[in-house]
């Protein structure tokens, strides 16, 4: 098995700006070659929060490559964390080692061996370091990294949104620390990548209810990278409640690992669907759907309430949205940007969003692992608001997130979505404003 | 005396979360100034993707000067791809797509002649699942599509709802896009994708030694570094 096929997404993605001297040899062994220490201690490890936290930063890092560390003690896990198997959290991330992608180990701290980064979750102790050092805090909707000295509070709370987000902050600097490394082609683009000493994102506190979070029927386009991320986050979400149909005609590759949260590398070869639908028994139940989604299908024409939508073929995603009644959530990535909208009944759609399609590529698609994390987080963070009626607003319909630099003030740009008269859905928000004359004029 | 009335201003552009200024003037057309700000942050990959977006969503028109487009100074411009795609997958060739390829191109050219042949799939999917052998001239040296034949040809696409998804034909020896074929493919639209086989299809039913090419929006055409990059194998 070749590991630099399992990272040839991610070399892709560097490939952005890494100059050319430098060969996917070379960058894959960058990847490979850093070493990360993860602290975390009782404490913070004894909340869903914490523990979430620490899973999914170990899964994003393992997917880029990186070489794990690890200074937790053994605890019970409170939840299931899928694809993590087992009922011990230590023991169930060690046996991760080489399992999420091969040479990605995953191992106890025993040698002095100095790391090239570390991550310390909450307030956890840490000795003072050489070497970059963040700690990883937040609250239910939001997360944050911060510098070592700086204080931080323990994670002690159940829902677990804000803790991936830490993970994910997280996962963007060790990303960055190996990008720093290359020579790039143009000396500007290094302030890219320069470190975020302080950084954080919110998704916006609302209101749960008390007891279930009952989804109802969910309906899932792609099994691909998007569409796991934001199944891994539901997965891990107290109380959710959700059952639906799952469509993709693809099957895992290696290519995968690099981003596929809840895929192993044992699954190269199997049917995304089926894997995927496995992984989320029993909290989430998926029917499995083989089969590229068809509008004409009688499975395209009776698409539940609520649709998730990863898949990348732009017009799939206008059949998707001419098939939709109910609310239709779509998410993608383009290089080190994640776009995410909500599409509600009335509301411009995704047509409008995305009126044109790319023809310009049917190419391999560079991303890494953090990238489609954030797009299927957002993505999940979308649902569950429009599930509990707390939408974001229409100025908010769509956002446009580049986390690379999240220290900066337009790292997130929200916007509304403006219903365009050549919208190729032909939505009802536009069919209405061609009906009152409001397009009299070319549309901007 | 006349004085001379400064009409340049800024505008900031966001890419990447860093935000750069960018003189304009409003004569200036903001496709112009489109391509300064993607030279300004040296973007490479797919800068003809790539659109200026205002804070309310709404994309600054093209073809229009940076006056009449309404555009102001310190306003904030997303530089961000107007089509962005999602996960995993490659348009997929059904499987027996490249398998009736060569047949087809090896019965109609016998080793001696240049035959082609167009893939073709429904038109809202990336899906190949057609092969159609148009009537055509045929010598060594290339090959003339007969005018009934390609009318009759659009209707049928037109009523199945299907579209040309590339031209395929062969070369005698080496595979290469001619300036003919750079000229005269059969759909002229950015994107468009065109394969060159070697020796008369004669070789290896594979695409490993094809010229695999896309029409970019400049008009040219730009070969592409492996055939799996262009095209889902299944």
């Amino acid at each position: 098995m070749s590991e630099i096929q399992q990272l040839n997404r991610t070399i892709l993605l560097c490939r952005d700006y890494v100059s050319a001297v430098v060969s996917d040899d070379c960058i894959c062994q960058s990847l490979q070659s850093v070493r990360v220490l993860c602290v975390a201690d009782a404490a913070n490890l004894s909340s869903h929060s914490g523990q979430s936290c620490l899973t999914t930063l170990v899964s994003l890092l393992s997917r880029i490559g990186m070489q794990l560390t690890l200074r937790i003690p053994e605890i019970s896990m409170i939840r299931r964390q899928p694809p993590f198997r087992g009922t011990r959290l230590r023991d169930s991330l060690l046996a991760s080692s080489s399992n999420l992608v091969v040479g990605a180990t995953v191992q106890e701290e025993t040698s002095k061996l100095e790391p090239d980064l570390v991550f310390v979750l909450g307030d956890s102790a840490i000795e003072e370091r050489s070497c970059p050092t963040w700690r990883l805090s937040g609250s239910e909707w939001q997360g944050a990294i911060t510098q070592a000295a700086a204080r931080a509070p323990q994670w002690t709370v159940e829902w677990p949104i804000g803790a991936m987000t830490s993970a994910v902050l997280a996962a963007g600097e060790a990303f960055k620390y190996v990008m720093r490394r290359f020579p790039l082609r143009s000396k500007d683009d290094r302030v890219f990548f320069e470190p975020s000493s302080d950084s954080k994102w919110n998704f916006g506190s609302i209101t749960l209810p008390a007891r279930k979070l009952e989804l109802g029927e969910v309906d899932i386009v792609s099994a691909g990278a998007i569409s796991q991320a934001a199944l891994y986050v539901l997965l891990r979400l107290p109380q959710l409640r959700m059952a639906g149909r799952i469509f993709d005609d693809d099957t895992t590759s290696l290519t995968n690992l690099n981003r596929n949260m809840l895929t192993l590398v044992g699954d190269a070869g199997s049917e995304k669907v089926q894997l995927v639908t496995d992984r989320c028994a029993p909290e989430i139940h998926l029917t499995p759907k083989y089969q590229r989604f068809s509008a004409e299908s009688p499975d395209g024409r009776q698409m539940a309430p609520y649709v998730l939508v990863g898949v990348d073929d732009i017009p799939s995603r206008w059949q998707v949205q001419r098939c939709t009644s109910g609310s239709l959530v779509v998410s993608g990535t383009s290089h080190f940007g994640i776009s995410s909208s909500c599409h509600g009944p009335g509301e411009p759609c995704c047509g409008c969003l995305h009126p044109m399609d790319d023809l310009g590529g049917p190419t391999a698609i560079p991303t890494v692992s953090f990238i489609s994390f954030w797009a299927g987080l957002a993505m999940a963070v979308r649902l569950i608001r429009r599930a509990v009626g707390a939408s974001y607003s229409l100025d908010r319909q769509h956002l446009w997130l580049t986390p690379l630099r999240m220290d900066q003030p337009h790292a997130a740009v929200w916007s509304p979505v403006a219903p365009r008269k050549d919208c190729p859905v032909q939505c009802l928000a536009v069919s209405e404003l061609v009906s009152s004359g409001a397009f009299a004029s070319p549309p901007r | 005396m006349e004085t001379a009335v400064e009409k340049k201003f800024a505008v900031e552009i966001i890419y990447n979360g860093i935000t750069k200024k960018l003189q304009v003037e409003p004569e200036e057309q903001v496709t112009a100034a489109l391509q300064r700000a993607i030279a300004e942050f040296h973007i490479t990959q797919n800068p003809h993707l790539l659109s200026l977006f205002r804070q309310d969503g709404s994309v600054v028109p093209e073809n229009e000067s940076v006056e009449r487009a309404g555009l102001k100074p310190g306003e904030i411009l997303l530089l961000r791809p107007n089509a962005v795609k999602g996960g995993d997958g490659l348009p997929r060739l059904a499987s027996d797509i490249l398998q009736r390829t060569f047949s087809t191109l090896r019965e109609c050219g016998r080793g001696e002649c240049e035959c082609a042949v167009y893939w073709i799939g429904p038109s809202e999917s990336n899906a190949v699942n057609g092969v159609e052998h148009p009537i055509h001239r045929r010598s060594p040296f290339g090959y003339d599509i007969d005018d009934h034949w390609l009318t009759d040809f659009w209707k049928r696409l037109a009523t199945a709802k299907h579209s040309v998804k590339a031209q395929v034909h062969t070369h005698p020896g080496e595979a290469f896009h001619s300036a003919t074929d750079d000229k005269w493919p059969i759909v002229s639209q950015e994107g468009f994708m065109s394969i060159v086989i070697p020796d008369f299809a004669t070789g290896e039913i594979s695409l490993e030694n094809a010229w695999v090419g896309r029409l970019g929006g400049d008009g040219k055409w730009r070969r592409l570094g492996s055939p799996e990059q262009a095209i889902g194998l299944a």
